[in-house]
């Protein structure tokens, strides 16, 4: 190349850096890539809220990549992990922010490790979409940047008595765990209750490492509940249906999405016919077996040999779905701000996997309103019943 | 009978907290030092148990067989690593040495079955059906349990009664520089301590397996019901630990069921708060006499 050649390149090279200050200050954003950062257990036990929604989005992001990108650019996905610890999910997102410099991030397993993350991702102003965290605070108030795919535990709450009341319930009871993960789903269960004009019949209350429910199902049973909202985690959960079924308690038990895997929790409670009348909230519109989602299964097993389409998978795919959707509608010129105001801007958008379009606005980032109802049959394959709206 | 049904039920988790108490109890009284990786022997017994019975097919009997000696292995592990090579210094770092154990046994669960799922089942012993006699109910999962930890305490106090290594145990709990002096050799007296205690925890792990779910983060519940049971029976009285779990169990399940849920939790502590206060060595501990 001559002398002259070169030199008229870089006055080129300056020249549309100067006419493009996007591109030169958009941190993670190239020619040809856009770094989207992730994070969520990579280990420990809230692995299916972490790695496998991660392997979700890596999915979405190799379609569009084959497909030739977003105008141009490929998505890269940068992984950290939070071991479903606050003060890791603190470090994991300043290290994807200011050493990674990624422009987006879509993440957050467990609620507590991202609601910690909060401040640093609103601080910075990088564009987050949540794509497991339930926790009402990660939302609201809401923080201009980030916006929630996942149901939240308000609405969760409120489509647990929606759904009793849908189904014929005439005496409704609780039980719960009153941690920092309960208190965030029964406080505002029992505002719904009061709303609603509901008196339940008991109040009852479990912990995370339960090994005994007789106390708590016999009061129920006292009581006369035909319909238990459970605001457990899947171990207390299992534990309770076990016991309910040996006192010949049988009322419809109305989970969320706490327990999130029908299937897997017939296992855990392991007693046939125990969990015939066991409902709960799935955030996705489609079991892993439907034939709807045989894309993104095929797509998953290719990627990671060994892994079977799951739920938490799903989580993912739908989360990437909308952040790629948003960088799309932001356009060539690529800012944070654009991306945020499409997030806002987003309506009635349908994505592969969610029961209802997603809706956000500058008031509220809660996006989806549209938890599904599934069951599994004793023995027999996972059900889908229906979404309910909530509003 | 909603009575019955809860003393049942608090009888049966008592059992349970008993044994793990049991093997608090019978290391502290040879060594002197309180096992905090205790509920982790527990936690990992049980996993093996796991693996043999649903991974392996094993029949629950041999499993609970096995799953004794794997735990006494494990526990005479703990004693070669974390006991012997620090038994001459202070007893802080004996304690220390154990939460060190504990972490590790932690790690090592989550790394071998922390993937397999939230929690992994282990299948009922016997049928979970209730079986009804005329009004009464009875659950013969809960029996099955209670009946084999009846049946291990008996086997333990035979062990110490009638024995020469649980005599051997009991000289050197007693005064280990004079059962030095009469020949027992005190090195091997303290594996079998950590052994024997661990074959306990085993026992129970095996036997709470089909009542509970089993995960890695499971064994420091345990743990603190077992060393609350240990403490309210006197901490040096094997008859002590199991009187003090049969009682932090019902305790647990009588407010559950006759005041509220919520101080299930709360109940055993605030019991064992009630009798500390009135006899501070627990009680069926060593009373100390103060000599003037």
């Amino acid at each position: 190349m001559s002398r002259l050649s070169i030199r008229a390149l870089c006055v080129a090279s300056v020249g549309l850096a100067c006419l493009s200050p996007a591109l030169a200050q958009a941190p993670g954003v190239s020619a040809t890539s856009i770094k989207i950062g992730t994070f969520g257990a990579l280990t420990g036990p809230g692995y299916l809220y972490g790695k496998l929604p991660m392997n979700g989005v890596e999915v979405v992001f190799d379609e569009i990549n084959k497909a030739g990108g977003i105008h141009g650019r490929k998505l890269e996905l940068v992984r950290e992990d939070d071991r479903c610890d606050p003060a890791s999910a603190i470090g994991a997102t300043q290290k994807l922010i200011s050493q990674d410099k990624v422009f987006a991030i879509v993440g957050g397993g467990c609620s507590n490790p991202t609601l910690a993350a909060r401040e640093t991702i609103e601080k910075a102003g990088t564009p987050f979409v949540v794509f497991a965290s339930v926790h009402d605070g990660i939302t609201t108030p809401p923080a201009k940047n980030i916006f929630s795919v996942a149901t939240t535990s308000t609405i969760e709450s409120q489509a647990q008595v929606q759904f009793a009341l849908s189904e014929g319930a005439k005496k409704i009871a609780v039980v719960s765990m009153r941690d920092a993960w309960g208190r965030a789903r029964y406080t505002p269960l029992m505002e719904t209750l009061k709303a609603k004009g509901v008196k339940i019949v008991a109040d009852e209350e479990m912990t995370p490492d339960s090994n005994d429910a007789t106390a708590q199902v016999l009061r129920l049973k006292q009581a006369g509940a035909d319909a238990i909202l459970m605001v457990l985690y899947p171990k207390p959960a299992a534990i309770f249906a076990r016991d309910a079924n040996k006192l010949a308690f049988r009322p419809l038990l109305i989970g969320q999405t706490g327990i999130a895997d029908p299937a897997a929790f017939e296992d855990q409670v392991g007693v046939p016919g125990a969990t015939a009348k066991f409902r709960t909230i799935s955030m996705v519109r489609y079991t892993p077996e439907d034939p709807a989602v045989e894309k993104w299964r095929k797509a998953i097993e290719t990627k990671f040999p060994g892994d079977r389409l799951s739920v938490y998978n799903q989580f993912g795919i739908g989360a990437a779905q909308v952040l790629a959707e948003a960088i799309r509608r932001a356009g060539p010129d690529l800012t944070q701000e654009k991306v945020v105001a499409a997030l806002a801007g987003l309506k009635d958008f349908n994505v592969d996997v969610y029961p209802g379009p997603i809706s956000c606005s500058e008031t509220d980032h809660r996006c989806h309103k549209s938890p599904n109802w599934i069951m599994k049959e004793p023995g027999g394959p996972v059900k889908v019943l229906g979404a309910t709206r909530v509003e | 009978m909603m009575l019955s049904y809860i003393l049942l039920s608090g009888v049966t988790t008592g059992a349970l907290y008993a044994l793990v108490a049991l093997g608090i109890v019978i290391v502290n009284k040879a060594t002197g030092v309180i096992n905090f990786a205790q509920g982790e022997l527990f936690m990992f017994s049980g996993f093996l148990a796991w693996a043999l019975h649903v991974q392996f097919g094993i029949g629950y009997p041999l499993t609970l067989v096995l799953a004794i000696a794997g735990g006494f292995l494990l526990g005479v592990m703990t004693d070669r690593i974390a006991f012997q090579p620090l038994k001459n210094v202070d007893v802080v770092s004996l304690v220390l040495a154990t939460v060190g154990i504990a972490f590790i046994l932690r790690g090592v669960a989550r790394v071998i079955w922390g993937g397999k799922g939230d929690y992994l089942t282990f299948p009922p012993i016997t049928s979970p059906e209730p079986i009804m006699i005329g009004e009464i109910m009875i659950i013969p999962q809960q029996l099955a349990v209670l009946a084999g930890a009846v049946l291990i305490m008996a086997l333990f106090w035979l062990f110490f009664r009638y024995t020469r290594a649980g005599k051997m145990m009991q000289a050197t709990a007693d005064n280990a520089k004079a059962a030095t002096l009469v020949g027992i050799r005190t090195d091997r007296i303290y594996a079998l301590a950590f052994g024997t205690g661990t074959a306990v925890a085993a026992a129970a792990a095996v036997l709470a397996a089909p009542l509970t779910l089993l995960y890695p983060d499971m064994g420091f519940s345990f743990f603190i019901k077992g060393f609350a049971a240990a403490v309210l029976g006197g901490l040096t009285s094997l008859p002590g630990a199991i009187l003090g779990g049969l009682l932090v169990g019902i305790a647990e399940a009588l407010a559950g069921g006759y005041i509220a849920s919520s101080l299930m939790e709360v109940s055993g502590f605030v019991v064992i708060m009630l009798v500390l206060v009135i006899m501070p060595s627990g009680l069926l501990g060593a009373r100390r006499l103060r000599r003037v």
